[in-house]
């Protein structure tokens, strides 16, 4: 964090030279920088990289507290993985997770836009609105969680109340086999909708004017303005949404945690949640790992997808 | 824009009164007296028992670690990460695309592939159920989150004036403490509270490597539910105190609400 000015200063004969042009500055500032970024980098490695390895190598092994001279046991690497791809259990978790991830993604992606749309015009009220709107997703999702198992528990639950009263009592929905997911997807569809309709009002906060008169002149009605006018300025947009909103819908937790415990049976069990039930439920270590290690692959997967889609649209541009 | 109908304005109402409806009503079970609870008239004589109840628990210990560890993990991540922010931003060298996207991956891993290294390292070292381990744990998405939005605020200070003091004979990071960094304060404030945020809402990583000692509000919450019976009243309390902190923040970080979850996927 030294500086040293009077040794700069002899080095510069004329007084408005660049200082990028002198090779000793210029050495000096790359040490400088490289000493800011050095202690960020090695922890990032440290905390990030050092656990992905560790994940890997216990993944190989079949580590769990009974033998806890496994952890080096690498006498069959894929044995975990042969036995995820027999595992029932597993394999109706990606199922579950399938269900659950195109459900969410979709109906957020829907609300979002139309909450959007209709939050995109300048009053003081709509301001005031978008900011309300934004609660659902800034909430601790542990919050949201009991919320939504008050709203799903018919003791205490004002929708289930209603029903009553209108003489149209229904089972707990979050104890139906048929409709527990459902339950799940709507109050994580009312927790993550207000980050695509951000998304969408930042996009549409982008569409010029002069397109959207040129068309009202023409005569065009509200449809045809946002199929023809708006919707091409703020594809590219919504499928980044959805991108990262599939991302993180594969780590739902707390909402299936609270609500469900991956039940009635394992009809809501996601993979998440199922390696977690593996790592520390059983403590079956090595084989959770294994789960893990395939959602870090298909996560990544996906982010490759959102870096390439984001170069794109900048190429586009 | 063209100015709003009344139509739109009311319909904005209606259905914002639908969304916070579910919230609201957990609002309004805190204040309820424990044999109300499974009342559904709207009027009733309001009580501040479920949180007096909590005060005299364990709850505030677990609040007091909650704010601990949320501001330890955000002023640590803010030390690190503020100086490789300003050197990702003014410093250009090769591969920096390449350590941009890997810092990017690290934020969209799925905290199980984490949680299962950490809990092993842990138990070996001693860090389970303690503060200092939780801290550690939250860089693990803070840190790419800082270095990720303060680069674009750093981006958007005009390099000339740094340039200049450099000419003048300030070093780079005095031209950093003086000039960039008083600069970009305001999203110093915005990426602090983000941080704050995240790591206050955490509650996966807490479950799994906290027990007692270093246990979170949100666990707490979930203690209540599984191990107290059904209080409905306290569970809604403890969740009205934990969400508190954080409605009040988000109004002031709205703006980068967006930039800071998606942190350097998408250009704005």
């Amino acid at each position: 964090m030294t500086t040293e000015p009077s040794s700069l200063e002899r080095l510069l004969p004329a007084p408005r030279r660049a200082p990028a042009a002198l090779p000793h500055w210029r050495r000096e500032q790359a040490r400088a920088f490289a000493t800011g970024l050095a202690p960020a980098l090695f922890v990032l490695a440290v905390i990030t990289l050092g656990p992905t390895v560790y994940l890997l190598v216990t993944s190989l092994t079949p580590l769990d507290p009974v033998h806890p001279h496994s952890a080096l046991d690498f006498s069959d690497p894929v044995g975990n993985y042969r036995t995820l791809l027999g595992d029932g259990r597993f394999l109706n978790s990606v199922w579950v997770q399938t269900k659950l991830s195109v459900a969410t993604v979709g109906l957020q992606l829907a609300i979002g836009l139309g909450v959007a749309l209709l939050l995109n015009a300048g009053s003081r009220f709509l301001e005031t609105a978008r900011t309300a709107f934004i609660l659902p997703m800034v909430l601790p999702p542990i919050v949201v969680a009991v919320i939504w198992k008050v709203i799903f528990t018919p003791d205490v639950s004002p929708l289930h109340r209603s029903l009553d009263a209108l003489g149209l009592p229904v089972r707990s929905l979050i104890a139906d086999p048929d409709l527990a997911l459902w339950a799940i997807a709507v109050a994580d569809t009312w927790e993550w909708f207000p980050f695509t309709m951000l998304m969408v009002l930042a996009a549409l906060q982008m569409v010029p004017d002069e397109p959207i008169d040129a068309a009202r002149i023409d005569g065009a009605g509200r449809i045809a303005l946002f199929r023809y006018i708006l919707y091409p300025y703020i594809r590219p947009t919504l499928v980044v949404a959805g991108l990262f909103r599939l991302i993180d819908s594969i780590k739902a937790f707390p909402l299936i945690y609270v609500l469900t415990n991956g039940g009635p049976g394992t009809v809501t069990e996601v993979t998440n949640y199922y390696a977690f039930v593996e790592s520390f439920n059983f403590s079956y270590w090595g084989y959770g790992s294994a789960i893990a290690t395939v959602m870090v692959a298909g996560v990544l997967m996906l982010s490759w997808l959102v870096g390439r889609l984001d170069a794109e649209q900048q190429r586009d541009e | 824009m063209n100015r709003p109908s009344a139509l739109i304005n009311l319909s904005a109402a209606a259905i914002l009164l639908v969304v916070l409806f579910p919230a609201l009503w957990m609002l309004q079970l805190s204040f309820r007296q424990g044999g109300d609870i499974f009342d559904m008239r709207l009027v009733f004589v309001p009580t501040l028992d479920n949180y007096r109840a909590l005060w005299t628990g364990l709850f505030p210990g677990s609040l007091g670690n909650s704010v601990i560890v949320s501001l330890g993990a955000t002023a640590l991540s803010l030390l690190l990460g503020v100086p490789a922010a300003y050197a990702l931003s003014r410093w250009r060298f090769r591969r920096r695309r390449a350590l941009a996207l890997w810092i990017l991956a690290t934020r969209m891993a799925p905290p199980v592939a984490y949680t299962i290294p950490f809990f092993l390292a842990y138990r070996f070292v001693g860090l389970l159920d303690t503060l200092l381990g939780m801290v550690i744990i939250y860089l693990t998405f803070n840190l790419a989150l800082v270095v990720f939005m303060m680069r674009n605020f750093f981006d958007g200070v005009p390099r000339a004036l740094e340039e200049a003091a450099w000419i003048d004979g300030a070093g780079v990071w005095s031209g950093f403490r003086r000039i960039a960094l008083p600069l970009a304060a305001p999203g110093l404030a915005a990426t602090g509270v983000l941080c704050f945020i995240l790591s206050w809402n955490d509650f996966f990583y807490a479950l799994i490597l906290t027990r007692t000692k270093a246990m979170t509000a949100p666990v707490a919450i979930v203690n209540f539910m599984q191990y107290e019976g059904w209080e409905w009243g306290k569970i809604a309390a403890g969740g009205t105190l934990v969400m508190l902190p954080v409605v009040a923040f988000s109004v002031f970080v709205r703006r980068y609400l967006v930039r800071g979850l998606t942190a350097g996927g998408v250009k704005e």
